[in-house]
C-alpha cells in the first residue's frame, strides 16, 4: 500500500518536471481553458436571453452545471486522459510488454503513469463558477451539501475512470482505433445540458445505461440541497454505480490482458 | 489540368479505399456530428417548451427540428478538419513528401475531404433519417428555397474547407500551436449558427457573427433549406456574399501558401 | 540445474487476409478472412545457468514470439515452459523481478527526461533498496560508458547512447535472466563491438543467463558458444557453432593467389567458382574432395599462395535459408504473416485527414530486413 502510494507520488513528480518542458504549451492550453469556460458562459447567456428556465434549471443553476462539466472535464484532462491516451499508443506500438514485464499491477501502473499537472486550472475555474452559481441563487454555499457535492464529484470521477478504462480495454480488440476514446466525449457532450432536457426515455438511458447522470446533473443539482431536482438517495446511488463500474472495469482489463498475451478462456 | 484531375481521383480513390480500412473511426467521427445537433435540438425545444408561447427567438419546437435536422445533414457534408492537421503533417515530416508531389498538397486534402465524406454516407444518412423520424421537424421549403439551398450547401463546404485550411497556415510558423483548430472550430460553433440559430445569440455576438463568414458555411444554407429565407433575391444575395468570401479566402490563400512555403523551405524543408 | 526449459511450446496466430484493389476494400467491409499461421511449431530445448544462447533465423522466424512466450507476454498455444522455476506465463511478481527483456526496436526510456530520470522509476517499480541501486548504477556507468549522457534528455542522444541507456535500465534490478531482442539493431559497427563487449563481460561478472537474437551474425559469433536456428517455427538446430557450418555446409572455400595470370583452365569443374579477378581465384568445393582438389591445383597452376577455409557463417545460413524459402510460396507467404506478427498495427497512412487533433506522431518501427540485406551482399558486412 505505501509503495503504491510512493509510486503515485513519483510518477506524478516525474510528470510535472516532463511538463516544464513545454512551458509554451502550457501557456496556450490555459489560455485555452479560459477560452472554453467563456464560451460556455456565452453559451448560458445566450440560452438565457430566449428563455426563462430550461425544465426548471434556471441560471444560477446552469452556471453550478457549467462549473461541475468544467471540473470534470479538467480532472479527466489531468489524469484519466493522458494515461489512456498512453494505453491505445502501447497497445498499438506493442510497448505495453513493458508495463507487463513490470512487477506490479498492470491496471495499477497505467492508470498513474502520467499526471498532466496545470490542466488543475479548469479544475479551480470550474469549482469558481460553481460556487458563484451556487450563491448566486442560495447567497451562500451550504456546508451538508456541499459535502454530498464533492462525494458526487469523486463518484462521477470514478464512474469515468471505469469508463474510459472499458474504452482502453477494447483497443486490445480494435488495435487500430486511435479515436475510440470520441465515445466518450460525444456522450459527454450531453452533459452539458440537465438531462431533463432530454425525453424520458433517454433520460432512462443516461440515468441507468449510460450513467451520464451521475457525473453532470446529479452532482450539480445536489449542491442547491433541492430534493425536489435530486432524490435524496442519489449519493448512495451514484456511490454504487461507481464501484460496480469498478469492478466491471477491472474483470474486463483483466480479460483483455488474457485475450493480448493469447491466453485461452 | 486533366493531370491535376486525374491526380485527384486517384487520391480519391485511395482515400475511400482507405477509409474503408478505417471504418470505424470514420464511423466514431460521423457520431459527432449527429450527437451534437441532437443535444442542442433536445435543448432549445426544452427552452422553447418552458416558454408561455413555446416558442424561443422566433423558433416553435417543429421548427428548432427542422433547423437542427437540417444543420446535421449542413454540418456533415460542410466538414472541414484541416486547421488541425498541418501541424501534425509537418512535425511528422509527412508535409515534406506531400511537397515533392508535382501538385500543391491542397489537392490531396480536398480529395480526403470527399472521400470521408462519402465513405460515410452509407451509415449518416439513415441515422439522419432515425433523428428525422424521432423529432418530427416541420419543413416549408419551397422547391427553389432547396435547390439554391443545395448550391449554398456546397459554397458553404467550399468556405468553411479553404478558410480552415488558410488558418492552419500557422501552423508553418508555430507547429505547437494545435489550439488553432480548435478556436477556428468553436468560432465556427458560436457564429455560425450551431450553438443556436443566429437570431438567438445576444445582440454584441450576433453582429459579431454578422460580419464574419462563418454564418456563411452553416447558418444560410441551413436557413436557407428549411424555408427560412422569404424571398428569392435574399437567397441570391446570400449566395453572392458567399461567393464573394470564397474568392477572397482563395486570394489570401494564395499569397499565403506562398510566404508559408518559402519560410518552411528556409527552416526545415 | 537448468534454469530454462522448453517443451514442446507451440504458438499459433489468426492472421486477417486482405488482397489489395477497390473490390477487395469493400468486401472486406462486412466479410474478414483469416489464416492461421504457425509462430513456434513444437520447440524444445534446456539452457543451463550462465549460458549465452543465440537464437537465428530470418524475419518472422518465430525468434521474438519464443522470447515472448518466456518472459510471460504471450500465452502459449500448448507446450511447457519453465524460466527459474516459475511458469513464466502465469506473471509472478517474484519471476518479473528476477528476469529482464531488452527489445531492440522499443524504448522503454521516457522520451523527454533525462536517462537518470527513468533510472528512478525503474528502481522504484522493481523495489530496490536504496544502496543497492546506487551500487548497480554505479557499475553499469561504467562499464557502459555512459557518465556523460545521463543527464541529458534522452530524445537528444545517439542510437547508440539509447541502446547503452536500454540496456543499463534493463540491468538495475540484477536480473538473474536476460532476453536480449535485437539489441544492436541499427547501431554503427563501433557501438555493436562495444555492446557486445559488455554483454559477455556482464555474463562473466554476474553469471546471468542470456539468450540473445540477432540479425548481425557477428553478435552471435562473438558472444555465443551454441546456438539454436528457428525458421518457420521449428527449431532447426541446437549445438556449437562450429557444428552447424559442418552440418549445414560441408565445404570448404580455397582461395589461391597465383604468379602470373592462367588464362582456359577450367576452375568451374573443380568446385564452385566465387571469385574470379586479376590473379586471385575463390573457389568452394565439398570437404571431402578439399585435399584432393587442392593437390591438383598446385599441381596446374603457379600458385603463390594458398589458403584453406570454413565457409563464412552468413553463407552457411543463407543457402540452407534460401534452399528453404525456395520451398515456394507458401514459405514467402507465411513468413510475411508472421513478420506482420512481430509488430503490433499498422503505420498511419500517409495525410490521413481527421475532424478531432487526436494524431500521434507515427512511431511504429518497421521489421527491419537486415538479415537477408546482409546475406545478399556478401561484399558488406553490417
Amino acid at each position: 500500500m505505501i509503495r503504491a502510494i510512493k509510486l503515485i507520488l513519483l510518477f506524478a513528480r516525474v510528470s510535472v518536471q516532463n511538463i516544464a518542458a513545454y512551458r509554451f504549451e502550457m501557456i496556450m492550453r490555459s489560455i485555452m481553458s479560459v477560452l472554453h469556460l467563456g464560451a460556455e458562459l456565452v453559451g448560458v447567456w445566450t440560452i438565457f436571453k430566449n428563455t426563462q428556465s430550461l425544465q426548471g434549471w434556471g441560471v444560477p443553476h446552469m452556471l453550478v452545471l457549467v462549473g461541475v462539466y468544467r471540473i470534470i472535464a479538467g480532472g479527466i484532462r489531468m489524469s484519466i486522459v493522458p494515461n489512456m491516451r498512453r494505453v491505445f499508443d502501447d497497445i498499438r506500438d506493442g510497448t505495453l510488454d513493458f508495463v507487463l514485464l513490470k512487477p506490479v499491477n498492470s491496471q495499477f501502473l497505467v492508470s498513474i503513469r502520467e499526471f498532466i499537472v496545470w490542466r488543475i486550472a479548469d479544475v479551480i475555474l470550474g469549482a469558481a463558477v460553481a460556487v458563484v452559481g451556487c450563491v448566486m441563487l442560495l447567497g451562500r454555499v451550504p456546508p451538508g451539501p456541499a459535502a454530498v457535492f464533492v462525494v458526487m464529484l469523486a463518484a462521477g470521477f470514478a464512474i469515468v475512470y471505469a469508463v474510459w478504462l472499458i474504452l482502453a480495454t477494447l483497443c486490445f480488440w480494435f488495435v487500430r482505433i486511435q479515436n475510440i476514446e470520441m465515445i466518450f466525449w460525444n456522450v459527454f457532450e450531453a452533459g452539458r445540458f440537465p438531462i431533463v432536457i432530454y425525453r424520458p426515455w433517454v433520460q432512462w438511458v443516461l440515468t441507468f445505461i449510460v450513467p451520464l447522470a451521475f457525473i453532470t446533473t446529479f452532482p450539480a443539482g445536489v449542491l442547491f440541497g433541492d430534493s425536489t431536482m435530486v432524490p435524496r438517495a442519489t449519493p448512495l446511488l451514484a456511490v454504487l454505480v461507481a464501484v460496480v463500474l469498478l469492478v466491471i472495469s477491472n474483470r474486463f482489463w483483466r480479460f483483455g490482458l488474457r485475450h493480448y498475451s493469447g491466453a485461452s478462456g | 489540368m486533366m493531370r491535376v484531375l486525374r491526380a485527384f481521383a486517384a487520391y480519391h480513390r485511395a482515400g475511400v479505399q482507405t477509409m474503408f480500412q478505417y471504418r470505424a473511426e470514420i464511423v466514431l467521427w460521423a457520431i459527432w456530428g449527429l450527437v451534437n445537433p441532437a443535444v442542442l435540438y433536445a435543448m432549445w425545444s426544452s427552452a422553447a417548451e418552458s416558454n408561455p408561447d413555446h416558442t424561443a427567438a422566433g423558433f416553435s419546437r417543429g421548427e428548432f427540428a427542422a433547423y437542427y435536422f437540417v444543420l446535421m445533414i449542413v454540418g456533415h457534408l460542410a466538414a472541414a478538419w484541416d486547421a488541425y492537421e498541418m501541424g501534425y503533417l509537418i512535425r511528422t515530416g509527412q508535409l515534406s513528401s506531400l511537397l515533392l508531389r508535382p501538385l500543391l498538397p491542397i489537392w490531396k486534402a480536398i480529395a480526403d475531404n470527399l472521400s470521408y465524406k462519402v465513405a460515410t454516407l452509407l451509415f449518416v444518412v439513415p441515422m439522419w433519417f432515425v433523428f428525422a423520424w424521432v423529432v418530427r421537424p416541420e419543413f416549408k421549403a419551397a422547391w427553389w428555397q432547396l435547390g439554391l439551398g443545395a448550391v449554398a450547401l456546397v459554397f458553404g463546404a467550399i468556405l468553411n474547407f479553404m478558410l480552415g485550411y488558410l488558418v492552419s497556415l500557422v501552423a508553418f510558423w508555430a507547429t505547437k500551436l494545435d489550439a488553432m483548430g480548435e478556436v477556428y472550430f468553436g468560432l465556427g460553433m458560436f457564429l455560425g449558427g450551431r450553438f443556436a440559430p443566429l437570431e438567438a445569440l445576444p445582440r454584441p455576438v450576433y453582429w459579431i457573427a454578422a460580419c464574419l463568414p462563418f454564418r456563411w458555411m452553416f447558418a444560410f444554407p441551413s436557413e436557407l433549406l428549411m424555408g427560412r429565407t422569404a424571398t428569392v433575391a435574399e437567397a441570391v444575395a446570400g449566395l453572392a456574399i458567399q461567393a464573394a468570401w470564397i474568392l477572397g479566402v482563395i486570394a489570401a490563400f494564395k499569397v499565403c501558401w506562398a510566404v508559408a512555403l518559402k519560410h518552411y523551405t528556409a527552416v526545415s524543408g | 540445474m537448468a534454469q530454462i526449459e522448453v517443451n514442446q511450446l507451440c504458438k499459433t496466430f489468426r492472421v486477417p487476409e486482405r488482397e489489395g484493389g477497390f473490390r477487395a476494400s469493400l468486401r472486406s467491409l462486412w466479410r474478414r478472412t483469416y489464416r492461421d499461421v504457425r509462430a513456434v511449431d513444437h520447440v524444445s530445448f534446456t539452457v543451463e545457468e550462465g549460458e549465452i544462447v543465440g537464437f537465428l533465423g530470418p524475419n518472422g522466424a518465430g525468434k521474438t514470439t519464443t522470447l515472448k512466450m518466456l518472459s510471460g507476454l504471450l500465452h502459449p498455444t500448448s507446450g511447457e515452459a519453465r524460466v527459474l522455476g516459475s511458469v513464466p506465463w502465469r506473471r509472478e511478481a517474484d519471476y518479473l523481478r528476477r528476469m529482464s527483456m531488452l527489445m531492440g526496436q522499443r524504448s522503454q526510456l521516457v522520451w523527454d527526461l533525462p536517462a537518470m530520470d527513468s533510472f528512478l522509476v525503474q528502481a522504484a517499480v522493481y523495489g530496490i533498496p536504496k544502496d543497492v541501486y546506487q551500487k548497480t548504477l554505479n557499475e553499469l556507468i561504467e562499464l557502459l560508458d555512459i557518465g556523460g549522457v545521463l543527464k541529458k534528455q534522452v530524445r537528444t542522444l545517439s542510437l547508440g547512447e539509447r541502446m547503452k541507456c536500454e540496456i543499463c535500465i534493463s540491468l538495475l534490478h540484477r536480473p538473474a535472466v536476460l532476453f536480449l531482442d535485437e539489441p544492436t539493431i541499427g547501431v554503427d559497427i563501433t557501438m555493436q563491438a562495444r555492446i557486445r563487449e559488455f554483454i559477455a563481460n556482464y555474463n562473466r561478472r554476474h553469471g546471468a543467463t542470456i539468450i540473445l537474437t540477432s540479425h548481425y551474425m557477428a553478435d552471435v559469433t562473438a558472444l555465443c558458444k551454441r546456438i539454436i536456428v528457428i525458421d518457420h517455427g521449428r527449431l532447426l538446430f541446437d549445438g556449437a557453432l562450429s557444428e552447424l557450418s559442418a552440418r549445414l555446409a560441408p565445404f570448404k572455400v580455397i582461395t589461391i593467389d597465383l604468379d602470373h595470370e592462367v588464362d582456359g583452365y577450367d576452375f568451374a569443374a573443380m568446385g564452385h567458382l566465387l571469385t574470379r579477378a586479376d590473379r586471385k581465384v575463390v573457389i568452394r568445393v565439398p570437404k571431402g574432395q578439399a585435399a584432393a582438389i587442392t593437390t591438383r591445383l598446385l599441381s596446374d597452376l603457379p600458385v603463390l599462395d594458398l589458403n584453406i577455409q570454413d565457409p563464412p557463417i552468413e553463407d552457411v545460413i543463407a543457402r540452407a535459408f534460401g534452399e528453404r524459402r525456395g520451398e515456394g510460396e507458401m514459405g514467402a507467404r507465411a513468413a510475411e504473416a508472421a513478420g506482420q506478427l512481430e509488430e503490433i498495427g499498422f503505420p498511419n497512412p500517409e495525410g490521413l485527414g481527421h475532424p478531432e487533433a487526436l494524431s500521434h506522431p507515427d512511431t511504429v518501427s518497421h521489421p527491419d530486413d537486415g538479415f537477408s540485406a546482409g546475406m545478399d551482399d556478401r561484399g558488406s558486412q553490417p
